[in-house]
């Protein structure tokens, strides 16, 4: 009997133990999740009325401040700030990574202390309890400023929002906000996009071009950003097909290693990435042949592939939003950025990019940076043959952030 | 190990030539202590045996002699204490060791493989390369000759008699080139024919010269078989007798520490009507076979109907029908004329029938072992009273009661029973089905493992309810028990009824050869 | 001259150290034992601590102070607590009775589940109608799950544990087509997940805390009360020793084993129900989030006695807040935590076996003589 009863405690143990990997899995997937949300998210921002400026009035806003706070402003010295993350920055890129990165930027440009972050890490997202317990703990020891950097932290921001007036709830990539205490923020990732395409274009030889996205073509925020950078390659060599292969999760290292193989099997030489794991350009580094990565510089992690990557810099807006909360200027308005403001980009061209890399490049992103033109503009044509965009016109930032889900006409799915 | 099959075969020779040890010691134990948790189970024994004679290891259950056995045999390690193998200081760690030291042990129960024929099952675990089956049966047929075995090596155990089984046993340690035989309580489940079969066995290897020690606790056949007796008694030994200069009344006295009275009182029956009448009852296994075939018996008010029959013969299946437990295939239990069939045990106790078997680990279905005295005294009556809360209150009285009026000895009645001695267990679980005041007790084995003392005391429990007019069924072990507690003995075989006889005038040769199933009567009814 | 060899090679074999059974300890050995077992736990964790580099002293204390330093931290701690407390009740009444009840995840689960449904389409109900029959939705899911395993055992004698596991994956897997599919938030454009309950639809705080723990302590004094004194009760422990026995005394197993299982899946339903309403405010895969594993072993540890369930479970509590605390504020992960957990339990877990047994070395036994 005691035997038994030994045998279940320690069953139970190893139950416990696998069920604890588990979450932990649970965990880095809803990370993923929660960029690829973030089109969605902005989506409802950018449509509901106060919002459409957002875009724009954070420019305007970081140009000048036009606009009165809604909050009364806090002192340097009181200013307490809690960062939830989903997963640990501890492991040196992706999202977690990113955003840790934006926030030591943002304490950097700012002369903030250290005991003036707070960090709460590996706070399970699909936990509600856990994610309140967590922002409560920053309260606690004196918070007045929390940046919830995960998806599914939203609606716990939204409630915590209402029963702690006094403190403001930052929530990245989400599309809730209350304008007073509560906001949301995320950026133009698909102009970085546009401007890595245009490095691959030019390095091809068989003129194909493999990309690994997260999600099919319905998600809005994936599609798109392939659709730039199929773009940005179709400015520079418009004969380039690209190729894409989707592993239906924002995080599978197996599954995207596998997926740039088959796009390797098919003869493409240059693999560009929507997913969190840099597996793909260390595919192709092993092939021999090149990629573009995402989300942190992944020439770290394939220097001999790597042509550029496309980046987010968070202390752009990390910067940019404690700044306006010190001045008294924070409007709880929601955050959509881009180039201009340097909330995202591409890493350092290799010196193995094709010769006149850099010249197109700047080339675009001067357009794109003096606003007479952005990614979106102009005619544009599905590999269906349909035209979504007419000459002349402009995809409105709620269409790039909730309905793309066409694929550019250069694009092969299968 | 490069050496140890040619050792083998050494030893195989050496049985045979052990004649010339004859007389020297083969075990000699000095000072052996085995702890259990508090219980000391052997407490500084001494004991030698010597090639060439049977050494009776004589004493009452839980007097030490299985835990000493299994010391020589390498399943424990003793605290304390010198083993010494011919002479020589030995530690035995296992089995193996035992084995490789000429010591082999017959266990109660069998450890065969069912399904593998008697060759297969004495070579097996052997590690010397597999012989012919033509080899090996000379091999096996060489054996049994020298020691008077019968065997047919290609029977599968399933199909086997008991006896034909221990046979098997003793092959095993045979072929294994044993010098030194221990057999634990070898007669038990052997017919008083099969046990003559065996002694002629143990002569033939003690003429070859080998040492058996036999644990029983059968005096007679201590009488019968052994040349010295060790007696062990709560777990110290108490004194080694030669046979010859000894009888059963001085052996009981060592065994027992005091005088003891061996008669048991058997009241007359009064009553005519019978209480409990079965009808063709036949009861079947998960298996499908038979366990109870076609037996039809009644008892009367006042009676004590014993039960005798080898284990296994039906008798767990008979109390199980009766009270319940069991699917009856056909037949009819009336009970004071009405068919008891399909009734769920809790309304076959209401109707005062009580059941109360013994299994081998004792505690068994009828207590509940991690519980006290009181919560056992509930187990069949906690549904009385009205309302969802179990009341204690009657428990614990009768708790006390019993404590009191059986002695039992218990360090309180909130004491776990499973920390009772055996006997004290059995009190606890006879006096509970006692006081529910049936009018049918079944009891099966309620001596089991007890010491004499208790024993009788449970005789006399049972004659007690007798005399209230209650019928008790007493499936017992014990022949000469059965003969002197009785009214009538029924006799089961293979799950059918064999024999009644009258125990007031039956020879326990008689219900030994119905227990074989050798004759039977046509059951008269 | 073989023999005498092979004796002196046996001579040399005698086990380096032999397992023997114990004494029976006395209550008080026991307490001290196992107090022994917490020390060194806590001694043995030091020194993981010691060797990241850290004060194994602050950290301890931090753990402490983390968890119950303000009203705040107790009430988060307390959140920690109520899910632990209330399945580790359920699972106890199944463990009583010898059911190796390994489901209480997919019990809360489907507690929860059911219990969503009226939070999310009968919001507009009368608040303490609305939270009646959630509560009741809540215990008859967990019960369902609890009777599938329970009735299968019954009637077919299966292995009762591996039923249970893999039942929680169905139920986990049934949240996730819940908010993929037909349960998805309209509002999360497109997003795989539930909405947050209206307001009505969730529990009432009592002290700064939902009312969950109110629950709880009732039902540590009214499953202490069912086990200890009364007639089901009684039952389930016969049943827990003996199936013949309980049989043998005229009790209906089957029907004891269905109604305990029920009990016990309800009771975590009920648990999966205050989660959703009380501390989540929506149906999230993390429902159950492990509290299902954890509270078999806080009901072992325990001894299936609910007051000191109750003792067990607010120190998980304390540990998993603490180290949650100790995470911000030393920058240790909390994985590290987990570790600290693991050295614990197994220290504790360790002692249950040296209650029964002690070691014994290589000739210590001769030289006792």
């Amino acid at each position: 009997m005691k035997k038994a009863l030994s045998l279940v405690l320690a069953l139970a143990m190893v139950l416990s133990l696998t069920a604890c990997g588990g979450k932990e899995d649970g965990k880095t997937t809803t990370a993923a999740q929660n960029e690829g949300t973030t089109a969605a998210a902005q989506d409802e921002g950018t449509t509901a009325a106060p919002q459409g400026e957002t875009a724009a009035g954070g420019e305007t806003e970081a140009a000048g401040g036009a606009k009165a706070g809604v909050m009364p402003a806090i002192a340097k010295e009181d200013l307490k700030i809690g960062v939830i993350h989903i997963t640990d920055p501890a492991e040196g890129s992706g999202y977690t990574y990113t955003h840790d990165q934006g926030i030591v930027g943002m304490q950097e440009n700012l002369g903030l202390s250290d005991d003036q972050i707070v960090r709460k890490n590996n706070v399970d997202d699909s936990n509600a309890t856990e994610i309140e317990t967590a922002i409560q703990e920053c309260l606690e020891e004196g918070c007045n400023v929390i940046f919830a950097t995960s998806w599914g932290f939203m609606d716990t921001c939204e409630a915590l929002a209402d029963e702690y007036p006094e403190v403001i709830f930052s929530h990245g990539t989400g599309y809730k906000s209350n304008g007073v205490n509560f906001n949301n923020y995320f950026g133009r990732i698909y102009q970085a996009r546009y401007l890595s395409g245009i490095a691959a274009g030019l390095k091809t030889e068989s003129n194909k071009i493999g990309y690994v996205a997260a999600m099919g073509k319905d998600n809005s925020e994936v599609t798109g950003g392939c659709d730039a950078f199929a773009m940005g390659v179709y400015s520079v060599n418009p004969d380039a097909q690209i190729y894409v292969r989707v592993t239906n999760s924002w995080f599978d290292p197996e599954g995207e290693t596998q997926a740039a193989n088959a796009l390797l099997d098919l003869g493409c030489d240059v693999i560009g990435q929507h997913c969190d794991t840099p597996n793909p350009q260390l595919a192709a580094e092993a092939a021999g042949v090149w990629g573009v990565g995402y989300n942190s510089d992944m020439s770290k992690d394939a220097p001999k592939a790597a042509l550029t990557s496309v980046v987010w810099d968070w202390s752009v807006y990390y910067t940019y939003a404690v700044e306006s909360i010190m001045n008294g200027t924070w409007t709880g308005e929601n955050y959509f950025a881009g180039l201009k403001e340097g909330l995202v980009d591409i890493a350092p061209l290799a010196d193995f990019c094709a010769e006149g890399t850099e010249e197109k490049i700047s080339e675009a992103k001067e357009k794109i940076l003096s606003g007479e033109w952005d990614v979106f503009s102009g005619l544009i044509e599905t590999n269906e043959g349909e035209v979504v965009c007419e000459e002349g016109q402009t995809l409105d930032d709620a269409t790039i952030t909730g309905g793309i889900n066409w694929y550019f006409k250069n694009i092969v799915a299968e | 190990m490069p050496h140890s099959t040619e050792r083998k075969s050494a030893d195989r020779t050496s049985v045979l030539a052990a004649g010339a040890l004859s007389g020297k010691d083969a075990i000699a134990c000095r000072g052996i202590t085995k702890r259990f948790g508090t219980v000391v189970a052997n407490d500084h024994i001494d004991l030698t045996v010597r090639y060439g004679e049977v050494l009776a290891l004589l004493g009452e259950n839980g007097s030490g002699k299985t835990t000493l056995m299994n010391m020589l045999s390498g399943i424990y390690h003793p605290d304390e204490g010198v083993i010494l193998v011919d002479g020589q200081e030995a530690v035995i760690n296992s089995p193996v060791d035992a084995m490789n030291m000429g010591i082999g042990m017959i266990y109660q129960h069998f450890r065969l493989v069912d399904v593998f024929s008697a060759m297969e099952n004495i070579v097996l675990g052997t590690k010397e390369k597999r012989l012919r089956d033509k080899e090996l049966k000379e091999k096996i047929s060489e054996i049994c000759q020298s020691f008077g075995l019968e065997i047919q090596p290609e029977k599968r155990v399933y199909e086997m008699s008991v006896s034909e089984k221990q046979t098997v046993e003793i092959l095993k340690v045979l072929y294994r080139g044993t010098r030194i035989l221990i057999l634990d309580e070898p007669t038990a489940v052997l017919t008083p024919q099969e046990t003559q079969k065996l002694f002629q066995i143990l002569r033939k290897m003690k003429e070859q010269g080998c040492a058996i020690i036999i644990i029983t606790h059968k005096l007679h056949e201590v009488l019968e078989i052994s040349d010295r007796v060790t007696i062990l008694r709560k777990g110290k030994s108490i004194d080694t007798v030669e046979t010859a200069g000894t009888d059963e009344k001085i052996l009981t006295e060592l065994m027992v520490g005091k005088a003891v009275s061996l008669e048991i009182d058997r009241p007359p029956v009064n009553h005519k009507s019978p209480i409990l009448k079965v009808v063709n009852l036949t009861v079947k296994k998960p298996d499908g076979t038979k366990a109870i075939d076609n037996i039809s018996f009644e008892i009367r008010k006042g009676e004590i109907l014993g039960v005798a029959g080898v284990a296994g013969s039906g008798q767990k299946e008979l109390c199980e029908a009766i009270a319940g437990l069991m699917k009856i295939d056909k037949g009819a239990i009336l009970y004071e004329q009405e068919n008891i069939i399909g009734k769920t045990p809790a309304e076959i106790i209401r109707m005062g029938i009580s059941m109360s078997f013994v299994p081998e680990d004792r505690l068994g279905m009828g207590l509940v072992a991690s519980m006290d005295m009181v919560e056992n005294m509930m187990l069949k009556s906690y549904g009385n009273g009205r309302g969802p809360f179990v009341d204690r209150k009657p428990a614990r009285e009768l708790a006390n009661r019993l404590v009191e009026k059986l002695g039992i000895v218990t360090p309180g009645i909130d004491t776990p029973v499973r920390l009772l001695s055996g006997g004290n267990v059995q009190k606890v679980l006879l006096g509970r089905e006692i006081e529910s005041c049936p009018n049918l007790l079944i009891t099966a084995y309620p001596v089991r493992g007890l010491d004499i003392n208790s024993s009788y005391t449970i005789y006399d429990l049972l004659n007690e309810q007798k005399k209230k007019d209650v019928a008790v069924i007493f499936i017992g072990e014990d022949l000469d028990v059965l003969l002197e507690l009785s009214d009538v003995i029924m006799v089961l075989c293979h799950g059918k009824i064999t024999g009644f006889l009258d125990a007031r005038k039956a020879s326990k040769e008689q219900v030994g050869l119905y227990m074989t199933g050798a004759f039977s009567q046509e059951v008269a009814q | 001259m073989n023999r005498n060899a092979n004796i002196d090679s046996r001579k040399r074999t005698e086990p380096l150290l032999r397992v023997v059974k114990r004494a029976e300890l006395t209550g008080r050995q026991i307490v001290l034992l196992r107090l022994l077992a917490v020390l060194l736990a806590l001694a043995a964790g030091g020194l993981f601590i010691l060797c990241l580099g850290y004060n194994p002293v602050a950290i301890y204390t931090r753990i402490l102070s983390g968890a119950t330093r303000s009203p705040m931290a107790i009430q988060a701690t307390a959140k920690i607590v109520i899910p632990l407390l209330i399945t580790s009740l359920g699972v106890t009444l199944a463990f009583k009775m010898r059911f190796w009840n390994i489901g209480a995840e997919g019990q809360i689960i489907m507690g929860a589940i059911f219990a969503s449904y009226f939070a999310l389409f009968h919001a507009d109900w009368n608040h303490w109608v609305l939270l009646g029959a959630m509560a009741l939705a809540g215990i008859l899911g967990g019960a369902l799950w609890g009777l599938v395993p329970a009735f299968f055992k019954a009637r077919y004698g299966t292995n009762e544990t591996l039923f249970t596991l893999m039942l929680n994956y169905i139920a986990l897997y049934l949240i996730s087509w819940l908010q993929d599919g037909p349960w998805r938030d309209p509002g999360s454009q497109g997003f795989g997940k539930i909405a947050r309950f209206d307001k009505n639809a969730s529990l009432n705080k009592v002290f700064g805390v939902h009312c969950g723990w109110i629950v709880a302590l009732v039902l540590v004094a009214a499953v202490f009360i069912y086990l200890r004194y009364t007639k089901q009760g009684y039952e389930i422990s016969v049943v827990g020793e003996s199936q013949e026995t309980a049989r043998y005394a005229g009790m209906n197993v089957r029907k004891i084993l269905l109604r305990t299982m029920a009990l016990s899946g309800g009771i975590c339903g009920l648990g999966g129900m205050i989660q959703a309403a009380g501390a989540d405010i929506t149906l999230t895969m993390g429902v159950a989030g492990g509290v299902g594993f954890t509270a078999i072993i806080v009901a072992w540890l325990s001894q299936l006695n609910p007051v000191i369930i109750l003792a067990v479970s607010s120190l998980f509590g304390i540990l998993e807040k603490g180290s949650s605390v100790v995470q911000s504020d030393f920058g240790l992960s909390t994985d590290c935590a987990d570790v600290l957990q693991g050295i614990i339990l197994f220290f504790i877990l360790g002692c249950e076996f040296f209650i029964r047994y002690r070691f014994v070395g290589r000739g210590h036994g001769e030289k006792a003589k």
